[in-house]
């Protein structure tokens, strides 16, 4: 373990602030992610410091529910597929998620969403020495049943390289961790069932272990 | 001054004029102190880590991942190269070279907050002229987000200057002109080979792309009755250009060489008359650098960097860009006029020595010291309290 990650991990310990890294959130709404985030981060800022950068028409920075919200709009339009434009939109993720660092002047615990946020989460613990920790709600393999295709091969080999870099994961059922085990070879000590605000603060305190 | 380039190519991985640019700018910018890392790919063939003609060159290997296409192979390049560099300590300056680098120099400026400058040495709507299809326009959009984030955008001529204000919306004064070298070893080693120069031969060196116009070569040799060309490289065109030479039955006056080492390559130089570059795209153009000191006569199109270079009938020929016709009259005009021969390659020499990877090196340290002041000057920065 590197120095300043092994710095950040005891100034976790005192759970400064924590931010959440997303695709969607209402009013952005694309599947049941943002909804479960509007749900779960208001509870979160109850106990902790959060922060959200989130996908936005716009770049702008506003509160709701005691969430400070960081928008990053997409900074391109086209892309051939999936896999090349999440690329892209985790670049822009990360400008909102380094505005929010660089105006807190110290570095959070990052929780990203899927493999579709998952990107700039890596970026953050790379550059920052961030614990990161990552829920996973499906993968490539659930969604499409097989690797069918090297558009299919490619996120999965991305969602392998985040899961792999993630200091924790977090699953809300024991057959998406049974999933995560046998598809990913993750160890079963890194992987948390977390299905509420309290559980998931329990898990964010356990990434020590 | 500490700075970290970002390029997909470096030796031993070299693909076009990006890959020899970057090279001899690293060389010679660590000749003059800068501190220079050197973040590239590497196929599992060349070094991790290794340090060669004082630049610190750090390579990642992108296939630990599949990949659906191209567009994705950089992504996830540009991905295993930001984790890189995380541990490569801190620079002063990041600069990266086209859209293949655009995503982790964006992405490392806004992380370390340092600033980002950019060599835009081609685009994607100056190789194809239309963007039709989405790997194109995400391309053509990667580029305008580079020139966006850029502190400075360098380009090796005024024609690239233009048009990367023109297509990409950068402001002018965002924009340094700094041209590119050749390098002069070639030209010394060569020093004897003028008397081995065959007569009437006409040489192209170059990849067998569309924008290169080795086709238009090829037309003029059908309209020409006594010369021999010798067409050096490869590339997609080639086997139409070898059923466009039987077609028009030049195909015995017409070789094909094919990807050649520089020896082999030298020794080509030697027997030719006259160097033709009928480029319809061609941001610089620097084997017309090469051919000059060499003491070859060019004719090139009046096009791209090409046009800056040389003024027509003083140091060589130009003709019109796209037309079969002129260049075989330019062709014609060389072969029959030693005279005009004589003139061109003497005022050609001295024109090239305007050039050099050192012109180039410190133009470029110039402008990352211009960059620095007014980021020094500014409040962009991480905050002096920051904990990380």
């Amino acid at each position: 373990m590197r120095d300043k990650e092994r710095l950040h991990l005891a100034r976790v310990m005192k759970m400064r602030a924590v931010m959440h890294i997303s695709w969607e959130y209402p009013p952005w709404v694309v599947g049941g992610l943002s909804q479960e985030l509007k749900s779960l981060l208001p509870e979160i800022a109850k106990r902790v410091r959060t922060m959200l950068v989130v996908r936005g028409d716009t770049d702008g920075v506003t509160e709701e529910e005691g969430v400070r919200i960081f928008k990053s709009a997409s900074s391109i339009r086209s892309s051939p597929h999936i896999l090349a434009y999440i690329h892209a939109l985790n670049i822009d993720l990360l400008r909102g998620a380094s505005a929010a660092i660089h105006e807190e002047g110290s570095v959070p615990l990052v929780h990203t969403h899927d493999w579709v946020s998952g990107i700039a989460g890596v970026y953050i613990k790379a550059c920052f020495g961030a614990p990161l920790v990552t829920s996973v709600y499906t993968t490539e393999l659930t969604r499409s049943k097989a690797l069918g295709s090297l558009l299919s091969m490619g996120i999965f080999d991305i969602e392998r390289h985040c899961f792999n870099r993630s200091d924790l994961v977090v699953v809300k059922s024991p057959e998406m961790k049974e999933h995560l085990k046998e598809n990913f070879g993750l160890d079963g000590g890194k992987i948390a069932l977390a299905r509420n605000a309290d559980e998931l603060m329990e898990a964010y305190r356990g990434i020590q272990g | 001054m500490r700075i970290l380039t970002i390029t997909w190519e470096y030796p031993p991985h070299i693909v076009g004029g990006l890959g020899r640019h970057v090279h001899n700018l690293s060389i010679h910018l660590a000749s003059k102190g800068a501190d220079v890392t050197v973040l590239s790919f590497t196929d599992g063939t060349s070094e991790r880590h290794e340090r060669a003609d004082g630049v610190e060159i750090v390579r990642v290997n992108p296939y630990v991942m599949r990949y659906p296409d191209f567009v994705s192979w950089i992504e996830g390049l540009n991905m295993l190269m930001v984790e890189r560099a995380a541990d490569l300590g801190s620079f002063d300056l990041i600069h990266v070279h086209d859209w293949l680098t655009a995503y982790s120099g964006i992405a490392l400026k806004h992380m370390w907050r340092r600033p980002l400058v950019a060599t835009i040495h081609a685009t994607e709507l100056g190789r194809r002229k239309v963007l039709s299809n989405d790997s194109e326009r995400h391309i053509h959009e990667m580029e305008w987000w580079l020139a966006y984030e850029a502190w400075k955008v360098i380009c090796c001529s005024k024609y690239m200057m233009n048009e990367v204000h023109s297509s990409l919306g950068c402001p002018i004064d965002k924009i340094s002109v700094i041209h590119n070298g050749y390098d002069p070893k070639l030209a010394r080693a060569n020093s004897a080979g003028m008397s081995k120069r065959k007569a009437r031969t006409v040489l192209f060196v170059g990849r067998l792309v569309y924008e290169k116009g080795p086709h238009l070569l090829v037309e003029a040799a059908s309209l020409l009755k006594d010369c021999r060309v010798i067409i050096v490289g490869d590339g997609a065109m080639r086997p139409y250009l070898e059923g466009l030479a039987r077609k028009l039955g030049v195909s015995d006056r017409v070789t094909f060489t094919g990807h050649v080492d520089d020896e082999t390559l030298l020794s080509i130089y030697e027997e030719a008359s006259v160097l033709v570059i009928p480029s319809l795209y061609e941001p610089f153009g620097i084997v017309v650098l090469e051919a000059m000191s060499l003491g070859i006569p060019v004719i090139v199109s009046n096009t791209g960097g090409l046009d800056e270079i040389i003024t027509d009938g003083r140091d060589g020929l130009k003709f019109q860009s796209g037309s079969p016709e002129e260049l075989a009259k330019a062709i014609a005009r060389i072969l029959d006029d030693e005279g005009l021969r004589a003139r061109l390659v003497e005022n050609a020499k001295s024109r090239a020595k305007e050039f050099s990877w050192k012109t180039t090196a410190d133009q470029t340290l110039k402008l990352y010291k211009k960059v620095l002041e007014e980021y020094n000057a500014n409040d962009w920065k991480p905050k002096a309290s920051a904990r990380w």
